[in-house]
């Protein structure tokens, strides 16, 4: 009883930073987790190693505003998966270090054990679930963007074949694209895939490919910015294979999924979560609830 | 002379002023130089700031980051990134578009650098550093001694490599400032030059300001002293002026100058011109005399217009007989006849001269006694008169004189004395003429001449004539009682008879004393009773119809014509003595004198001459016929009681005292 006074006057007081940092400025790194109580119950259930080291280290590519990408500084990593990994620290009583990694080895690299998880803006598939577990906490389809002015007259999958399409390396995205080869007979699509999102978008800009398959939160950010929105456009409003967006962590790891997962529920429970998510302007993706390894309960799932 | 003297005042007051104005906008010019020298480094500094971060950004953008795609700097170069950063660089390097460049990692190290050195490049604690590590470009430009141009602009700022945005170390860049310095060097040229210009410029058009401005200020200056020294309406020196060129005059005498004279001269009856034909009349008038009198002096004399009708002259080095001369040719040059508004006006002008040094050295004493001439001048007949000691000293006394004569009535200082009017037809005693002196107690006996005028302006004349009347009746009926029936004659003023009342107060002391008006005559002068003295004629009026006798006095000289005598009650006429004296040798005065005792017997009056000093006069006024003589041929003015003891008792016509009486 006593223990849940405290825990709901610590959310108020969230709440209040959280607001306040809104409004000052959304450049903020830590999503407020100095201010959010530390959840002593999730932090027991932590695996001991964890809990004497005091920190986590997470694997992102930070090239996939407004999810993850680098700070003017070109070192700090900010963004939505940044702020939430540092309230899920919060919460546990621990540090979660975002580490820059590739995305297409993140995994792999986290089964190895040198990182805890990925946290990148990674979509949750069956096929990924083989690797890892996913802690569930977002939603998104895939969007097609193209040079500004649509030169080329994309606005779906089909126009894309015979095209160069550029990708980032192991994504949904290049999976999708695959899949659709079959639809385009002789004709197949180009595929170009890159290290970083940064490098598949530099392909677009400078007209070696005609478009890139992004996750609708980044494709809206760059052709919303006023940096980016001269060279890059929408091919269309559709979203296409929209899918749960996870937190990966080894599948020999369940003790910190399952704190992960309580840690993010009682985010989700406290507000902070949708608090984080009206913070970077991705509150279209939101979960009412968070799930482990979602990919194959909904629907759609498989990007 | 007085040109050039001037030119070199205004040349001074002029380079003074331009002097002022040159250091004041020397000043402005330096100050506005400084901020535009000062503008031009900032400009030329912000130019070499933006111009090294831009080079800087593409030098990193695309020679640095695309060869260490991938490093990690904490760690070192590997070969391949070494060798891939030396091709990028090296023709840069090599000729010159970089002077240095190092790459170094977040703790400082340098990892790289153009002349493979591992050490050197600002302090891991500059706060350029610093920048650098959070991510911003620093730019300055600092002082390189090998540089030709003494600069060099340095630039530190973040490595970013990949397209992502990843800072992986620190560039420091110093480039080249030759350029940029070259052009500020020729911007401060062009602004030095341009200065310049403007300054010279500037300075032209202020040296020509300050001529103008000490060009006009001397032209007002001059206005204004010429305003300060001289008369508006006549253009002549004013008072002030005439003040101190009689003081230079005077400080010249005292250096050893000759002498001159110092002329006082005004209008006669100037206020008349001015009442009645109007002021601009009376402007116009003194305009003539000014014109007049600066015409015909000499040409070293001054002229002033001291007020109203008063004119000053100053004539150096004249002598007494000089000023006279030179004062009557100018007299006779401003007395001309003048027309104002079509009226012909005669113009009299007294003119009174002190000498200097001999009436005086100082400016108020030779004023005053110029004054003094002028005023006995007005008074008697003469129009230019020298200052004498004694007119003077007379003059000067006038409120004395009037002052002792008002205790002199009290004190009974005046005595009567009669002089008698001899009938040419038997030689006897035709009547006494009352004549007043004055016994001062310390000057002796003073002549009417000399203090009737005061009596007159005062307003004595009346107490005075009051007492003369009252002593003369007593008189008479003191000799009346010794067997003499003599008729006496007493001298009124016109003031007398305009003073109203006069008339009823003569009845009144007739009737007081008993006195026959029959013997009684009152002697006026013609110009009492000439053109509208309507007063004066009115009471000759009424003193005729008491009885008494009305004499005119001074015939002949007052210009009134008879026609203007005709309807007054005039029982005799009295001619003046100028005509008498002169008759023996002018026979226009023997002319004269005739036609006037034809005239007045014409008209029934008596015709009596004065002045009588010789035999052959009254041979020949008895010839012409005329009635009474008067004169020191019979008699000087002697006391009444002598004129008895001269004069026998059978002289006197009884039967006409007895019909006279019986007449009354």
């Amino acid at each position: 009883m006593t223990h849940r006074l405290i825990a709901v006057a610590g959310v108020a007081v969230a709440l209040l930073a959280g607001g306040c940092a809104t409004n000052g400025s959304t450049d903020g790194t830590a999503g407020g987790g100095e201010t959010i109580a530390v959840n002593e119950a999730i932090r027991q259930s932590l695996p001991a190693s964890v809990r004497d080291r005091g920190a986590l280290r997470f694997a992102t590519d930070p090239s996939y505003a407004p999810m993850e990408s680098y700070a003017a500084d070109g070192r700090t990593i900010i963004g939505f998966d940044a702020d939430l990994a540092a309230a899920l620290g919060s919460v546990m009583g621990i540090q979660i270090e975002m580490v820059r990694a590739d995305f297409s080895a993140a995994l792999d690299d986290t089964r190895s054990g040198e990182f805890d998880g990925v946290m990148s803006a990674m979509t949750d598939t069956v096929e990924r679930e083989k690797k890892a577990d996913f802690i569930n906490y977002f939603s998104a389809g895939t969007s097609i963007v193209v040079r500004r002015g649509n030169p080329s007259g994309v606005t779906e999958l089909k126009d894309l074949c015979g095209q160069v399409v550029a990708v980032e390396n192991s994504t949904v995205q290049e999976d999708l694209l695959k899949r659709s080869q079959r639809g385009c007979g002789k004709k197949p699509i180009v595929i170009r895939s890159f290290k970083t999102n940064a490098d598949a978008l530099l392909q677009v800009r400078t007209g070696r490919a005609v478009a890139i398959l992004n996750d609708f939160p980044p494709a809206a950010e760059l052709t919303t910015e006023p940096a980016t929105r001269a060279h890059y456009q929408l091919a269309s409003t559709v979203q296409y294979e929209p899918g749960l967006y996870g937190i990966a962590v080894a599948k020999n790891n369940v003790q910190l999924r399952d704190a992960l997962h309580k840690a993010l529920d009682e985010l989700m429970r406290t507000g902070v979560y949708k608090e984080l998510l009206l913070r970077w302007g991705l509150t279209t993706g939101a979960l009412e609830a968070s799930s482990i390894n979602g990919a194959g309960v909904s629907p759609d799932a498989g990007q | 002379m007085r040109l050039r003297i001037w030119a070199g005042e205004g040349g001074s007051a002029g380079s003074r002023l331009f002097a002022a104005y040159a250091v004041a906008s020397l000043v402005t010019v330096g100050i506005l130089g400084g901020v535009l020298t000062q503008g031009y480094r900032d400009e030329a500094a912000d130019r070499g700031r933006d111009h090294g971060s831009a080079q800087a950004a593409v030098i990193e953008e695309m020679a640095v980051a695309p060869a260490l795609d991938g490093a990690d700097l904490t760690a070192g170069l590997t070969d391949q990134q070494r060798e891939r950063l030396q091709t990028a660089t090296d023709l840069a390097i090599f000729r010159g578009s970089v002077v240095r460049l190092r790459v170094r990692n977040f703790a400082g190290r340098v990892v790289f650098a153009d002349d493979g050195s591992t050490v050197g490049g600002v302090s891991v604690s500059d706060p350029s550093f610093r920048t650098a590590v959070a991510g911003r470009s620093d730019v300055k430009v600092v002082a390189e001694e090998s540089r030709p141009s003494g600069q060099v602009i340095r630039v530190v700022q973040p490595i970013i490599i990949g397209a992502s945005g990843q800072s992986v170390g620190v560039l420091e860049l110093y480039l080249p400032n030759e350029a940029i310095a070259a052009h500020l060097r020729q911007q401060m040229r062009q602004a030095y030059l341009r200065l310049g210009t403007g300054l010279v410029l500037l300075y032209v058009v202020l040296a020509l300001i300050s001529w103008s401005t000490t060009r006009s200020m001397r032209r007002n200056a001059a206005r204004h002293r010429h305003e300060a020294l001289h008369d508006g309406l006549t253009g002549l020196p004013n008072r002030a002026a005439f003040r101190a060129r009689t003081q230079t005059e005077l400080d010249a005498v005292d250096r050893g100058g000759s002498g001159g004279a110092v002329v006082l001269a005004d209008l006669n009856r100037f206020k008349e011109v001015n009442d009645t034909l109007g002021h601009h009349a009376g402007d116009e008038l003194l305009q003539i005399v000014a014109d007049r009198l600066a015409g015909s002096v000499r040409s070293g004399d001054t002229v002033a217009r001291l007020g109203g009708d008063e004119f000053g002259l100053i004539m150096p080095g004249a002598t007494d007989d000089e000023v006279v001369s030179l004062l009557t040719r100018i007299r006779d040059a401003v007395t001309q006849e003048v027309t104002l508004d079509g009226v012909p006006l005669s113009i009299e002008a007294s003119f009174g001269v002190a000498l200097y040094p001999a009436h005086g050295t100082g400016i108020e004493e030779l004023l005053q006694h110029a004054d003094a001439a002028m005023y006995h001048g007005k008074r008697g007949t003469a129009d230019i008169v020298l200052y004498s000691g004694h007119s003077a000293l007379q003059a000067t006394s006038w409120l004395a004189v009037q002052a002792e004569l008002r205790h002199s009535l009290e004190r009974d200082e005046l005595e009567l004395l009669y002089q008698p009017k001899i009938r040419l037809s038997d030689g006897l005693v035709a009547g006494v003429e009352a004549l007043v002196r004055w016994r001062h107690p310390e000057r002796g006996l003073i002549p009417p001449s000399e203090f009737l005028p005061a009596a007159e302006q005062s307003g004595l004349i009346e107490p005075l004539t009051a007492w003369v009347l009252r002593r003369a009746l007593a008189d008479q009926a003191a000799w009346m009682a010794q067997g003499r029936s003599w008729p006496v004659s007493i001298n009124i003023s016109a003031r007398n008879l305009e003073s109203p009342g006069f008339p009823e107060y003569v009845a009144a002391l007739l009737a007081e004393t008993g006195a026959a008006p029959a013997l009684v005559t009152l002697e006026i002068t013609e110009t009492a009773v000439a053109g509208d003295a309507e007063a004066a004629i009115a009471a000759v009026h009424a003193l005729a119809a008491l009885g008494i006798g009305v004499a005119v006095d001074d015939f002949g000289i007052g210009f009134t014509s008879l026609s203007q005598l005709r309807g007054l009650p005039v029982s005799e006429i009295k001619i003046d003595r100028t005509f008498i004296g002169g008759m023996p040798h002018d026979h226009q005065d023997r002319a004269i004198v005739r036609s006037v005792i034809e005239l007045g017997h014409a008209l029934g009056v008596r015709v009596t001459a004065e002045g009588v000093e010789t035999v052959r006069v009254r041979r020949w006024l008895l010839e012409a016929g005329c009635d009474d003589v008067q004169g020191f041929l019979f008699s000087q003015p002697a006391p009444w009681p002598i004129l008895v003891d001269r004069y026998a008792a059978h002289d006197v016509p009884l039967l006409a005292l007895t019909s006279q009486q019986e007449y009354r």
